[in-house]
């Protein structure tokens, strides 16, 4: 899941790697670096996960090489809702969250995309996942606007630890970045392994 | 799943179903059971975690029911049919404990069990150990799995998360333990299982039943053992 905050932006994922109810790795990472302020989290099925990341990051050098310089938050959603659509009747399974802040503004954005690249931008949170329910109703309830990053953080932690609390396929850790303008945060949450 | 805006008729016409799953699957508690014997009594173990398709429907579920005073059961499988057999199982063993004048046996008990779980076979899922005390065999554990077949064993565990402790308990099994043993054991395997199996979580419960009556402990947060490093 992804937040807006005053001037930052968080996101966060789980960290299972699992084959329906087997736990095979806790160490699954889902959150990609594509730009010193600019994350993508790639929940869904593993390998696409991975191709998704690789293809994406390619696209996104050549685009860095042609036009010299860096991509905005927003161009960039549209780079990834291009390269699902293309699969529009053979899908990569990834439901994408995009979270980062313009690189000369440094306005916050986040928007999340279904599987074949329907954007959707919005102000306050998005999410994505098994526990999408749950992480919807965790969020409504917590989120406020304008929140600094050391509340932000918290408030991004609780959301998605205690939804995927209530989710048999999701947990078994957490990491959580805090993206302000002049650095960026990375932590991992003890979580239940269960 | 991919989002849609078409107009409402056509809308309704193929989004018939917009009730959540979790509505409409069956309560399972997905599970991780054990029990063991020692001299004098038993030691039983579960996990608290009940779902409902992936969804946690109840995350502190108590799943070692009381059968007699000194007879649990632990319960796997579907939630309606284990909690149905089980409430069955305790009317007529209170039923024959009135008629006897005595305490029934663990051995009662599990066949009881067995007679309802194997003439029901085909219409319920339901896979139980029982265990208990009684003063003819002492501490018992008997197996009761899908099929309806009783088996009286050392331990036993049962559910979806036993499939990864099968290495572990064969491994760490020792004869003629002493209850202080069988609980550290019951509970690393439980947390084992609960670690690698979505269906199971939540918090440990245990029960020693001896001839004394039943001690009830809850192995919750950071009392689970712990086989993980935190990085």
């Amino acid at each position: 899941m992804a937040m807006k905050g005053k001037d930052c932006v968080a996101i966060a994922a789980d960290r299972r790697f699992g084959v329906q109810a087997q736990t095979v790795s806790m160490d699954f990472d889902k959150i990609f670096e594509m730009g010193p302020h600019l994350y993508i989290g790639l929940p869904g099925l593993a390998t696409d996960v991975q191709t998704v990341s690789q293809r994406l990051n390619f696209r996104l050098k050549m685009y860095e090489l042609r036009e010299n310089r860096k991509i905005k938050p927003k161009t960039f959603m549209s780079m990834v809702s291009n390269l699902l659509y293309e699969r529009r009747f053979g899908p990569y399974f990834v439901e994408p969250v995009i979270a980062g802040l313009d690189p000369k503004t440094f306005q916050p954005f986040i928007a999340s995309m279904d599987l074949i690249g329907c954007p959707m931008i919005t102000d306050d949170f998005v999410v994505s996942g098994t526990c999408s329910e749950q992480m919807y109703g965790m969020c409504e309830s917590l989120w406020e606007p304008n929140l600094e990053p050391e509340d932000l953080f918290e408030t991004i932690s609780q959301a998605l630890m205690n939804a995927f609390d209530r989710d048999a396929v999701s947990g078994w850790g957490a990491v959580v970045y805090i993206i302000e303008k002049d650095k960026v945060t990375k932590r991992l949450l003890k979580t239940r392994m269960d | 799943m991919a989002t849609s805006m078409i107009s409402k008729n056509r809308e309704q016409a193929f989004m018939s179903n917009l009730t959540p799953d979790w509505l409409k699957t069956e309560l399972t508690t997905g599970t991780t059971i054990a029990a063991v014997e020692f001299d004098g009594g038993v030691v039983i173990g579960a996990d608290s975690r009940t779902t409902s398709g992936a969804y946690i429907a109840n995350r502190v579920t108590d799943k070692l029911t009381k059968i007699t005073d000194k007879i649990y059961c632990c319960r796997s499988g579907s939630a309606a049919d284990t909690q149905a057999v089980a409430d069955v199982v305790k009317y007529q063993l209170n039923f024959y404990q009135m008629e006897m004048g005595e305490e029934p046996l663990v051995q009662t008990a599990a066949h009881t069990f067995k007679e309802l779980c194997y003439d029901h076979r085909d219409n319920i899922s339901a896979g139980i150990i029982v265990a208990g005390w009684d003063k003819k065999e002492g501490g018992q554990v008997f197996a009761v799995p899908l099929g309806g077949m009783v088996i009286r064993q050392p331990f036993a565990i049962g559910g979806s998360g036993s499939t990864y402790l099968y290495g572990y308990v064969d491994s760490q099994f020792k004869k003629n333990m002493t209850k202080e043993e069988c609980l550290p054991f019951v509970a690393n395997a439980l947390s084992l299982a609960m670690n690698r199996d979505g269906s199971s979580g939540g918090i440990i419960r245990l029960a020693a039943i001896t001839k004394d009556g039943v001690e009830r402990v809850n192995l919750t947060g950071n009392q689970l053992p712990k086989f993980y490093e935190d990085h």
